[in-house]
């Protein structure tokens, strides 16, 4: 009996060629802006713009321009710095996790998404430094020798912890997608006419090291993308594990939590495909990668968010049993305040767009609708920012001593730095998806079906 | 031989002498050809700017000057020519003198600092934070700076013929000397003086807030016009009919004698009973408040005498009051009624009750109140009537806090010569012909006789700042008298056999004064009925932060939250919750937690007041507002001007209307949660149960471990600080003896130069005071209520969250713990924040990069940020962004710039001197020296401070207290601050 084994689907679509695949990438690279570039990095620039003007003014008067007070000394700012932290989670998983689990299909995403983790972790690490009352003084975080006597930092404190996995995390992310870089900025040098454009080439060949494509620089190239890969996986866990920490460590009742670590990194992801999401489809639609971005690739990452967004509400209801479970009324009374005080439509906002819209990609036709996912993942990203506002505000508003209870409004300087930095974000996106291979094509080389589907398809037609 | 050798500097000067001398002597050695240029005018003219010459001279002006507008920055400092003995740079120096602004008084020692003075502390009289803060008002650059006529400055001397002039001039019209209390003999001799030398001179006094009522009762009963001696400390029940004794009333300082009544340890506590129409602060410490209105105050005090002689039943709601009344063996009666037959009959409780002998001494009488306010009517009558000549006024502001000031205002139209001493150019002294600025105390000489054979001296701290003088030296030249006020004064007290330089030294000393009262004469005394009122009462009050408006001008005392309310830079419409609703008036959190309230239009009989705020105030009695004087100053200076609203025309109506007005008040309240939510952040007992177990109220937690049940302080992952060697600092806050005065508040601000914020950033929770007077109020839901209900805890919780309208109260002062496991230290990235060996919670400001972390992990929530340039920044235009303002900062503590977190340091740089004094006497530290400020202000000794390695201390004792606890035990914090239980009385209440 003739037994034939299942082909799998192709991960790219449309039956393309070797030559095929560089031309499209290369196509943003090399060709003009449309209209919708301009029109978005314009605006982006706009939002930048004025973010960075309201940071100037909060350096320049002091941080009672947010709307801050003695009770919540945390608020947007800390928000956004875990949100965008969050998000940058899901570049790394891809890449690095993925990679070591031998996922191929992450070849199509994993540029983009490990740009977006960089781009992520500069908006982020904007706000430690900005929030600072003496930011000019922020250096001192580091243990830098100083003539200052015996001063030193505090190793026992989680903000330094922060200081340590950041750093790291970005250094690491920045290097892993640089090596991957490396062939396709060769293959852009290679096809930029030094007659007619000497600069790009010039920087082109700058930027790609004196990449050959010899066999001795494929076995370093892969040899090198596996070490680093080891190395970044761990980086998945250990930063928002760390970021967690501010919250876990202290005394504070919502924060004090055991659970944070897995919860915060879980979320991380959660958010992280989220956004990936977010941007991909825009930017497969913008700049043709539909054949490379399919939706293969959305359901898979369709299914993550549905697994690690049902994790996020299995810790939501651990959060809750074990308030109630401790006998700590100072415990019980901080989730009984964040589900029904007055910052109760912040929690239920985070519930709801946390919790209960991921469930519906059980429904196949929903996780395999562009739409519907590009709907979906706003609603995440939403969700996502309000489950760090309700971690950090409705903690800090009632703690202990309800003489000191206040709550907590954003000032327009608030709004504009979190709004500046999303316009900041998109900037560097849109400046990277007009000169940098959006998908990294030497990888994307090694899966392209040539054979057996080939055959598969002469088979048919006979 | 002769040396004859000589050095040449070059060869030019061995070869060519004359030559090299030429050069020598010239200058510049080319011919410089400025003469023969300037000489020849001609030459002159012809000549031409060239364009390079032209660059060069431009060059030149422009870079000399840029170069002259770059100054660099003076920093005076000025070193003495010749060092005053008595001053060492660094070592502060203590003056004894008094405080007396014709309503408050104090005996305080002045600690100045290379000559200014810049903190004020009791002496022999308790003070207040009124008085604490006089200290600021002192260095405020809207005081009346020079002598002025018709508004143009005008020299003293000239002044002074002229209104001598005025002065002779009267023949059959008055001269009129209108001031508060005066309670200097000196001066009222001195006035006495004045009187003979012109004619038709009359002296009159007023207070703003009248008490006339109280004094001429006593006048019938006794023959003095005084308020006696109340030892509240002898009685064992005391009753008060509105009198807010422990704040302002009298102006006199209760607490002291009342919290020696009032010790658990000795087994013994009186009883207070409270009934009042606002929640004041004596009912707020009461051990049973009856809220009552107004109207019904007459006829309950009427009701009471009656019972007790025996003619009447007694009121259903007074039961308690005469039982214990009937049973103890001293009480004392108060009441702030302003009816002379109803004070009567309060002399005729207490005669029947025996308390003239025990607890109110007559004659040991107070002199602080002497107004007359028919004097004061009849006054207004003269000047209306155009009797008045020559009108001087000292220290008053009848302009401002007089109900008839329209009155006074159009009779002073008809006073040919008006002069105002004053240490404002205010609503009253704007109007005058002559404005005579007066010394502040700080500056003056003087005495004072608050009380019978008890005397105090004032003598100058600092030059005069201004060109100013003090009332009696006005006096002194305009009767011709022209001495020295100062020899005067020396003289007058060595001639009646004073020790002068020990009573200066000392501040004050007794002398005995012959004033003798009669026996109790009894009265015909009314009979007052229940009546029943069916309209809106008002009762008037004064803030325990800006008494009568005097200091309006002082925005310690603005920004200091009112110890009920907990709202600053207001006054306000307090009414019930029940009431509120049936007029539609609410108050509300807005989204940032701040405080908004409804506006009502006011109107009493012809006035009308607009658009006043209202708060909700729980135990406001129902059917009843009430009203703080002492706002809406017009002329008081950049700081008090328009703040609240003027109730003083309001103080004679009883019944007023109130209707919704358009729109929200936007309140600057600090505390926007008033019940402690079923915690025990204060724990209480009362006194049977405390009798027979100490440390009933005091329960501890204990948590399982595998050494079986232990209390969290057993327990714990952290290494111990070493704190057996050398100090260890603890603070004890007795619950118990704290009235809530927030005396320590002011002081602290003083002492470790807290800057103002104003009333916007009040408003945002963004208070910068390092310590605080938490007040809670009871509420009608409590966790066993919610058990036997049946409640769900939302439902509780929710519940818990509304104020009982007939709460009891408790104030809890909390500054920084000082945590020996403190969650702050363990946060900050860079070590700001660190822990001393002796116990203390260091901040060091110039290390803090301001993350504000340590203020999240902060369980109790006293770590403040400075969120903006508080010092040197107009934005904060109250104190510290001007030369004089800034001269009251305790240079000891370092001023603090933005972005860095601040807090309570217990006074370290007093816990410093002291040691170094030790150290230098080679002495162990005493502990009575060991002080703080808050310790060292707190009139009733609630606030104890010393070293707990010491054995002997007050503080080790304190520790070891069965009532003893720390904040949120359950945390295992460790505070170096603890508190003992508050103990009530309130059993058959």
């Amino acid at each position: 009996m003739h037994k034939e084994s299942r082909i799998r689907d192709p991960l790219i679509d449309g039956n393309k060629t070797f030559h095929d695949i560089t031309v499209e990438v290369a196509y943003p690279v090399e060709g003009k802006a449309n209209k919708y570039w301009w029109t978005l990095f314009g605006l982006s620039v706009i939002l930048m713009l004025w973010g960075f003007g309201c940071i100037a003014y909060t350096i320049g008067t002091g941080i009672g321009v947010w709307g801050l007070n003695k009770t919540i000394n945390w608020a947007w700012d800390i928000t956004n710095f875990v949100w965008w932290i969050g998000i940058g989670h899901a570049g790394t998983l891809i890449s690095a996790v993925l990679l070591l689990f031998r996922q191929k299909w992450r070849m199509a995403i994993n540029r983009s998404a490990e740009a977006m983790t960089i781009f992520g972790v500069i908006q982020a690490g904007l706000f430690p430094l900005i929030h600072m009352g003496r930011p000019w003084l922020a250096y001192w975080v580091f243990p830098i020798p100083n003539q200052y006597g015996s001063l030193w930092v505090n190793f026992n404190s989680p903000l330094l912890w922060d200081v340590f996995a950041i750093s790291t995390y970005l250094t690491v992310s920045t290097v892993f997608w640089y090596i991957g870089l490396i062939p396709d900025f060769a293959m852009i040098r290679d096809r930029v006419n030094e007659k007619i454009n000497p600069l790009k080439k010039k920087l082109y060949s700058l930027l790609s090291f004196g990449w050959s494509g010899r066999a001795k620089h494929w076995q370093r190239f892969e040899e090198v993308s596996l070490v680093l890969a080891g190395l970044a996986t761990p980086l998945v866990f250990s930063v928002h594990s760390i970021v967690s920490m501010d919250f876990a460590t202290s005394v504070i009742p919502g924060w004090h939590t055991t659970i944070f670590p897995p919860y915060f990194v879980l979320g991380a992801l959660f958010s992280g495909f989220a956004m990936v999401e977010t941007l991909l489809i825009i930017v497969r639609k913008v700049v043709n990668m539909e054949a490379y971005i399919t939706i293969k690739h959305i359901e898979y990452m369709n299914v993550i968010i549905l697994f690690t967004g049902s994790m996020v509400g299995i810790a939501y209801i651990t959060e809750l049993f074990m308030a109630w479970y401790s006998g700590v009324e100072f415990e019980q009374y901080a989730f009984l305040n964040r589900a029904t005080g007055p910052y109760w439509w912040a929690y239920a906002s985070m519930m709801t767009c946390n919790v209960v819209i991921p469930q519906l990609y059980w429904i196949y036709k929903i996780r395999t609708n562009i739409i519907a996912t590009f709907v979906l993942s706003i609603f995440v990203n939403i969700g996502m920012w309000f489950e760090r506002f309700v971690i950090i505000v409705t903690s800090l508003h009632r703690d202990f001593l309800p003489s000191s209870w206040t709550m907590f409004s954003p000032t327009f300087v608030d709004i504009g730095i979190f709004l500046g930095t999303i316009g900041f974000f998109f900037v560097l996106f849109l400046m990277y998806a007009r000169t940098f291979p959006v998908v990294a094509q030497a990888e994307m080389k090694t899966i392209l079906k040539s054979s057996g589907s080939e055959f598969k398809k002469i088979d048919n037609e006979q | 031989m002769s040396n004859k050798k000589t050095y040449w500097k070059g060869v030019a000067q061995l070869e060519n002498k004359e030559f090299a001398n030429e050069i020598a002597s010239n200058e510049f050695s080319e011919h410089l050809p400025v003469n023969d240029f300037l000489k020849e005018k001609k030459t002159l003219e012809e000549s031409s700017t060239s364009r390079r010459d032209f660059l060069k001279f431009m060059g030149f002006t422009t870079a000399a000057a840029t170069l002259a507008a770059c100054e660099t920055p003076v920093v005076k400092s000025v070193p003495y020519l010749i060092k005053p003995d008595e001053i060492v740079p660094g070592v502060p120096n203590f003056y004894a003198t008094t405080i007396y602004d014709g309503r408050d008084y104090a005996s305080v020692l002045v600690k100045t600092r290379e000559g200014r003075p810049i903190k004020i502390e009791a002496n022999q009289s308790s003070t207040s934070a009124r008085s604490q803060a006089t200290i600021l008002s002192f260095y405020d650059s809207n005081r009346a700076k020079e002598p002025m006529f018709g508004g143009k400055s005008i020299s003293w001397s000239k002044l002074d013929k002229q209104i001598k002039q005025k002065l002779s001039e009267v023949k059959d019209k008055k001269i009129v000397l209108l001031t508060t209390s005066v309670i200097s003999e000196t001066t009222l001799d001195l006035i006495k003086k004045l009187s003979s030398k012109y004619s038709n001179f009359e002296h009159i006094m007023y207070d703003s807030v009248a008490y006339d009522a109280l004094l001429d009762a006593n006048l019938e009963s006794f023959g003095l016009r005084v308020a006696p001696k109340y030892h509240f400390d002898k009685s064992d029940v005391i009753v008060s009919f509105g009198a807010d004794f422990l704040g302002n009333w009298l102006s006199q300082d209760y607490s002291k004698d009342y919290v020696n009544g009032r010790n658990p340890k000795n087994g013994k506590m009186s009883r207070h009973f409270q009934i009042e129409t606002n929640m004041s602060l004596s009912g707020a410490n009461a051990d049973k408040r009856i809220q009552i209105k107004p109207s019904e105050q007459s006829y309950l005090i009427s009701n009471l005498y009656r019972a007790l002689i025996g003619t009447d039943q007694i009121d259903e709601r007074l039961k308690g009051v005469y039982q214990n009344l009937k049973k103890s063996k001293s009480s004392i009666v108060v009441t702030d009624s302003q009816r002379k037959d109803v004070q009567l009959i309060v002399n005729a409780i207490n005669h029947e009750l025996g308390n003239y002998k025990k607890t109110i001494n007559i004659n040991n009488p107070c002199f602080l109140k002497k107004g007359n306010t028919n004097d004061l009517n009849s006054l207004i009558e003269d000047m209306n009537r155009g009797n008045v000549q020559v009108l001087i006024t000292s220290g008053v502001n009848p302009i401002y806090n007089l109900e008839r000031s329209k009155d006074f205002r159009s009779g002073l139209e008809k006073v040919d010569t008006f002069i105002s001493c004053s240490l404002y150019n205010d609503e009253t002294s704007s109007l005058a012909d002559y404005l005579c600025p007066l010394h502040h105390n700080l500056e003056s000489w003087g005495d004072a006789n608050p009380s019978l054979n008890t005397y105090s001296l004032m003598q100058p701290t600092i030059a005069s700042l201004f060109n100013t003088r003090q009332l009696e030296t006005n006096l002194l030249s305009w009767a011709d008298l022209n001495k020295d006020f100062h020899k005067y004064l020396k003289n007058y007290w060595i001639n009646k056999g004073i020790d002068w330089n020990k009573a200066l030294h000392d501040g004050y000393f007794k002398f005995n004064q012959s004033n003798k009262a009669a026996n109790y004469r009894k009265s015909n005394l009314r009979n007052f009925e229940k009546v029943e009122v069916n309209r809106l009462e008002l009762c008037l009050y004064e803030k325990i932060g800006l008494g009568d408006g005097t200091l309006a001008n002082n925005p310690w005392l603005h920004e200091l939250p009112d110890p009920i309310t907990r709202t600053t830079w207001d006054n306000y419409v307090a009414i019930s919750a029940s009431t509120a609703r049936e007029y539609g008036l609410m108050n509300k959190t807005v989204a940032n937690g701040a405080l908004n309230g409804s506006l009502v239009n006011l109107k009493a009989d012809d006035v009308e007041l607009k658009n006043l705020p209202v708060i909700i105030q729980p135990g406001q009695a129902k059917g009843t507002i009430g009203i703080a004087l002492g706002y809406g100053r017009k002329r008081s200076g950049k700081v008090g001007d328009n703040v609240g609203f003027n109730a003083f025309p309001l103080i004679s109506k009883k019944y007023v209307d109130i209707e919704l007005a358009e729109g929200e008040h936007e309140f600057a309240c600090i505390q926007l949660h008033h019940t402690m939510m079923g915690r025990d952040m204060v724990k209480e007992t009362n006194l049977d149960k405390y009798i027979k177990n100490p440390s009933s109220g005091n329960y501890r937690e204990k948590y399982y471990t595998y050494k079986g049940k232990l209390p969290s302080d057993q327990v714990s992952l952290y290494e111990e600080h070493d704190l057996e060697t050398g100090h260890f600092w603890n603070l004890s806050i007795d619950l118990t003896s704290c009235t809530g005065c927030a005396e320590c508040v002011i002081a602290c601000q003083a002492e470790n130069n807290i800057p103002v914020v104003g009333k916007e950033e009040m408003r945002k929770s963004r208070d910068m005071h390092w310590m605080r007077i938490d007040r809670y109020y009871s509420s009608e839901m409590t966790k066993e209520n919610a058990k036997k209900q049946d409640i769900s805890s939302v439902k509780m919780y929710a519940q818990m969250e509304e104020p009982s309208e007939d709460p009891e109260v408790v104030f809890q002062p909390v500054m920084c713990q000082h945590c020996n496991h403190a969650p702050c230290e363990n946060v900050c990235p860079v070590a700001a924040t660190t822990h001393s060996n002796e116990g203390l919670n260091q901040m060091t400001y110039n290390r803090c990069i301001g993350t504000r972390y340590c203020a999240n992990n902060c369980p109790y929530k006293v770590r403040r940020f400075n969120w903006f340039l508080y010092s040197e920044n107009d934005q904060f235009d109250y104190h510290m962004n001007d030369d004089l303002g800034k001269m009251v900062l305790n240079p000891d503590v370092v001023v603090r710039s933005r972005g860095v977190i601040e807090k309570c340091s217990m006074c370290i740089q007093k816990i410093q001197a002291l040691k170094l004094e030790a150290k230098k006497k080679g002495e162990t530290i005493k502990d009575e020296d060991a002080q703080t400020v808050c310790s060292s202000a707190c009139s009733t000794n609630s606030i104890v401070f010393g070293d707990v390695t010491n054995k002997e201390s007050e503080v080790y004792k304190l520790r070891n207290d069965d009532r003893a606890y720390d904040l949120l035990d359950h945390l295992n914090v460790r505070p170096s601050v603890f508190y003992q239980t508050k103990v009530r009385n309130k059993q058959n209440a």
